[in-house]
């Protein structure tokens, strides 16, 4: 269970090499994010900005490429030129440049998740297992399985997410030169969140976003929920952060280390501290719990995720719960294995609470935002199945599972923006009505998306359910499972009533048509095709999944 | 590609067709219907002409890699059972579609897909030889049957379709855990049919896990006492819906109970048979009890499926090679006739707009043709000797007496009942006095709709005659899956015997 990483133990004078390979996507997009907020402040003279940064990145890229790394060198090489390019082809509007630039750092930084995950697993004899160790910055950051995992899933998640805001945040003249920057720099926070391997580095990863998302939340000025979901975000997770550090402050005492798999170590061999170690747990316990919205510690995320603009809500949603899940796996099997006893059952049943509680809540609530905020809290409680199962299957089984439902709700949430688009106020089930009449396409992926919510075959979330209750089954936790079971049938009752509004009542002539601007229908059609695909051909991916567990424990 | 996989593969190319077909008009889309639909009865019926009958094992298997991951494959195969109950899916797909053309006129082309969609679902249900893929198979049924109902049924359908919808779907849910918990426990992890089937499971696990089974089969079947959804389903569907819950879905789950239930569970089989026997009893009674007291013609022929599916229950957990092999002959039967039914009901309600049974009387004398078929297969219905009805439940008692005499002698009040309440249903509607116009005025079947029913009857009677090659058919599977339970397959003829009685 303990990393490889562990050699690198405080103490040790040597200098330690940073391993700059072992983050370059996210060196990449925060690059792009810095590039992009000074186009922001060009105003007019985009040139001056673009042109620098790009023979900036084409000299970093060639010297990349002679070192021997050309993948990297590729990609940089690429985005460089790619900033000036994008000058000229949209002059004088800074938003396109901006959402591009953004989305090209993204595909970059996948390209670049991909070329990690294939040099790490050709460890064996492979020259580039030299270049990108596992573990960066004196063990620090981890580069391993939940790592890569987790960066596909949020990098896929933000990308999908730029296409899918922009028209929206244009028509509420909410489309301001911060939210590229800020979703790139909240991306990176996420992921270094899930790379995180000692209490500090996760501690300021998890700052680095949640202060991302606190301003994108409030994102509309001039609408108070929106305002009122930031003020409300804000003050929790401080709250929340504030707990957490206590915890980890407690486990400090405790261990006298800040390093998760010195932690991890420490723990398994104490004695008298056993107390304040369960106390900094519990405590970490509820400031994570706050993050991946477990019940009791829920309560934020109605408010925020519907006060949010969607195109943030969806972020939120998707990439947000990844990063915590990657910080949760990380910190329950690595820091805490020898702590199972005191934190398998607490997890469990709050998993169960969360099931059975978010289902039971989605149950009545007529704002559909609202209550796919319920439904991502149940399937909080399905993610924590596979942490609970401690297992390879358990770890791989919740990486996968939030890939799944990540693009199960980002197609979701896009509909919704297609639908919020053209009226004003927020979107109920009144407003669905025979939207599969008038709008075949919108409410065909919306249901689509709503059927992977609710886990039924052949999507992709039948198959994040399937893998996450097999796990859970065979680490014995068959109860669990069937509460699971159970919350499943709630959770098909409510997507079920959405798709039921659409296809099953008649249309209300009135009301207007959702409407898609090109990025949008890219970004749902794109969300569409996963859910098909990973639902239909999973092997891909599910293997992925299985070898980043591997490389964990 | 095999025969078997193209029978799943039309239909379903046939729907995709359907659905990126840009503006094909109505007349278009009936016509791709119903030729992927007829493409798949051919190719089944290649695979009847393929099929050796002497083998008792899986036949024809084709397997692809699909998820290795989770040790799950695309595998498919079939025995006498699910080649039977394909071809009974194949045969009465193009009929509902055919039947649905005059009186579905909104979104047609997705009622097309919806029910080709469907056909190729349950063809897969039918020949999955992987658990995994046999549930999927299994759960995906439900979407296109809640469309089916929702969109275009009648006017409780939302109501109706839900509750499909739900009783379906935590009934299936609580079979994947069982699913897994057996994937769990197979060597390597895997969720092939042989290797479950290899598995010596202890008692207590295999009680959990039957029940598990049991029940998601169960609510399919329908058994009582979760049968409630059905009458509601059967009640609001559109006439092909109807024909198609009858006719192929229920069968689902007697189909699961016998390839799954029995031959995994064995010990736990022979020990819940008493009980699963009670509940047919109960289920055979109680429906034909309220099928006598329903004002809603169609209201009263669903709770007859509840008590006619009740003998197929009853006949498979006899466990008895007479009376199981009989369930199957059984489930045949109750597809063809009820089916038939459904589409009379269909043709009666397009002419009238009314399934109240008071607001008919006297028909006969308007619609002679329409009434003596719905005779006929009233009385294939209630197990008339020489109509198929008779060639399925008899031996079904029959097998059913030699292990539990009471369950046998209960359920033959079943068998009263159902010709009461039918033959009641039938002299209310086209007996007595001609009275008002709308009786007046009904017309009688056309000459298309004398054609959609006519395959079905030329079975009815086929079936009722000579019954011997579809238990053939059946016979080896049916023995192979006594053996696993640990039934000495018994060398009595059932056919021998019943036409000596006869």
């Amino acid at each position: 269970m303990i990393l490889a990483q562990t050699a690198d133990l405080p103490g040790d004078l040597v200098i330690p090499d940073v391993a700059w390979s072992s983050f370059a996507p996210e060196l990449l997009v925060t690059a792009m994010a810095l590039v992009l907020l000074l186009v922001a402040v060009a105003k007019g003279r985009e040139l001056l900005v673009t042109v620098p940064s790009a023979l900036i990145g084409l000299g970093v890229g060639t010297w990349l490429v002679t070192e021997g790394l050309v993948v990297p060198g590729g990609v940089t090489i690429a985005l460089g030129i790619a900033l000036p390019a994008l000058g000229f082809a949209f002059p004088r509007r800074s938003s396109m440049v901006q959402a591009w630039g953004a989305g090209l750092a993204l595909a970059g930084a996948l390209v670049l998740t991909g070329w990690q995950y294939v040099a790490v697993l050709n460890v064996g004899g492979d020259t580039l297992a030299t270049i990108l160790p596992q573990s960066a910055l004196a063990g620090a950051l981890a580069n391993d399985g939940i790592a890569f995992f987790t960066r596909i899933t949020v990098y896929l998640s933000t990308l999908l997410v730029i296409p899918l805001g922009y028209g929206y945040l244009q028509d509420r003249r909410i489309n301001r030169a911060e939210v590229e920057p800020l979703l790139l720099l909240s991306a990176v926070g996420m992921v270094a969140l899930a790379t995180a391997n000692d209490l500090i580095t996760l501690f300021i990863a998890l700052e680095v976003f949640s202060l991302a998302l606190y301003v994108l939340a409030g994102l509309a000025r001039r609408d108070p929920r929106s305002q009122e979901a930031s003020l409300k975000y804000f003050v929790m997770g401080s709250v929340a952060s504030a707990i957490l550090l206590y915890g980890m402050a407690l486990l400090y005492v405790a261990t006298g280390s800040l390093s998760l798999p010195v932690i991890g170590a420490e723990l398994g061999a104490l004695g008298a501290l056993r107390t304040v170690s369960a106390f900094g747990l519990a405590l970490v316990t509820v400031g994570i719990g706050f993050k991946v919205a477990l019940v009791p510690f829920h309560f934020w995320t109605p408010d925020v995720y519907q006060g949010s603009p969607s195109n943030i809500t969806a972020f939120m949603a998707a990439a947000t719960k990844a990063a915590g899940f990657a910080a949760l796996l990380r910190l329950y099997l690595v820091a805490f294995p020898n702590l199972q006893t005191l934190w398998v059952p607490v997890l469990s049943v709050l998993a169960a609470i969360t099931m059975l509680y978010g289902a039971y809540l989605a149950l009545v609530q007529r704002d559909l935002k609202r209550m796919l905020a319920y439904s991502s809290i149940t399937h909080a409680g399905y993610a924590t199945i596979g942490v609970v199962a401690v297992s390879n299957a358990g770890l791989s089984g919740t990486l996968w599972y939030l890939l799944t439902y990540a693009v199960g709700t980002l197609g979701a949430f896009g509909c919704i923006v297609a639908i919020e688009r053209t009226r004003r106020g927020e979107v109920t089930l009144v407003d669905l009505r025979g939207l599969g009449k008038t709008s075949p396409a919108t409410a065909g992926i919306l249901a689509l998306c709503l059927l992977s919510l609710a886990g039924l075959p052949p999507t992709a979330g039948f198959v994040g359910k399937l893998v996450v209750f097999q796990a859970g089954i065979e680490s014995g936790l068959t109860w669990l499972v069937v509460i699971g079971v159970l919350s499943s049938v709630i959770a098909a009752f409510f997507y079920l009533r959405i798709a039921g509004v659409m296809f099953l009542e008649d249309a209300d002539p009135t009301r207007p048509l959702p409407s898609a601007s090109t990025g949008l229908s890219t970004s749902i059609a794109i969300a569409a095709t996963l859910v098909v695909f990973l639902g239909v051909q999973p092997q891909l991916l599910l293997q992925l999944a299985d070898t980043a567990a591997a490389l964990v424990r | 590609m095999g025969m078997l996989s193209l029978t799943i593969v039309l239909p379903l190319a046939g729907a995709l067709l359907l659905a990126f077909l840009p503006e094909a008009g109505d007349r278009s889309v009936k016509q791709i219907a119903l030729v992927a639909s007829l493409a798949a009865l051919v190719t089944s019926l290649v695979l009847l002409v393929q099929f050796d009958v002497a083998d008792p094992n899986l036949q024809q298997a084709e397997t692809w890699v699909w998820i290795p991951a989770i040790g799950a494959q695309l595998s498919l195969a079939v025995d006498g059972v699910s080649l039977v109950l394909i071809l009974l899916t194949t045969f009465l797909t193009p009929l509902i579609l055919l039947a649905s053309w005059s009186s579905i006129t909104d979104r047609v082309r997705g009622y097309a897909a919806a029910f080709l969609v469907l056909e190729a679902a349950v063809i897969g249900v039918f020949a999955a030889t992987d658990l995994l893929l046999f549930y999927i198979f299994f759960e995906f049924t439900i979407i296109p049957m809640y469309l089916i109902i929702g969109i275009w049924g009648g006017a409780g359908r939302k109501y109706a379709a839900v509750k499909f919808f739900l009783y379906t779907l935590f009934g299936g849910l609580l079979m994947l855990v069982a699913i897994i918990y057996l994937y769990t426990q197979t060597p390597g992890g895997s969720f092939a049919y042989a290797d479950v089937l290899a598995l010596e499971l202890g008692v207590t696990e295999q009680r959990w896990l039957f029940a598990g089974f049991a029940l998601a089969f169960a609510v399919k079947v329908p058994l009582f006492p979760v049968h409630t959804w059905l009458p509601d389903a059967h009640t609001e569907a559109p006439t092909g819906g109807s024909v198609f819950l009858a006719g192929v879905l229920l069968k689902m789950g007697t189909f699961g109970l016998l390839r799954y239930a029995l031959p995994i569970f064995p010990d736990a089989t022979v020990e819940f048979a008493p009980w699963l026997l009670g509940l047919s009893v109960v289920g055979i009674l109680y429906g034909a009890i309220v099928a006598l007291m329903q004002a809603d013609i169609k209201k009263l022929i669903a709770y007859s499926s509840v008590s006619h599916m009740g003998f197929v229950v009853l006949g498979t957990f006899a466990l008895n090679a007479t009376a199981t092999s009989a369930s199957v002959v059984q489930m045949v039967n109750h597809g063809l006739s009820t089916g038939a039914l459904f589409l009379l009901i269909g043709f009666l309600y397009e002419r009238r707009h009314t399934r109240q049974i008071s607001a008919f009387g006297g028909l006969a004398k308007r619609v002679p043709v329409m009434a003596g078929l719905w005779l006929l297969v009233s009385m294939s219905s209630l197990a008339l000797p020489g109509l198929n009805g008779f060639v399925g439940e008899f031996p079904i008692l029959l097998g059913t007496f030699q292990t539990n005499r009471t369950a046998a002698v209960l359920a033959s009040f079943g068998v009263v009942l159902a010709a009461l309440y039918l033959l009641w249903a039938y002299q209310r509607i086209f007996h007595g006095p001609l009275v008002g116009a709308d009786n007046e005025n009904t017309t009688d079947l056309k000459a298309r709709e004398v054609g959609i029913l006519a395959p079905i009857l030329v079975l009815i009677v086929g079936i009722g005659l000579y019954p011997q090659p579809l238990f053939d058919l059946v016979e080896p599977s049916v023995d192979r899956v006594l053996t696993e339970v640990g039934v000495e397959p018994l060398d009595i003829e059932p056919i021998a015997a019943t036409s000596e009685e006869s």
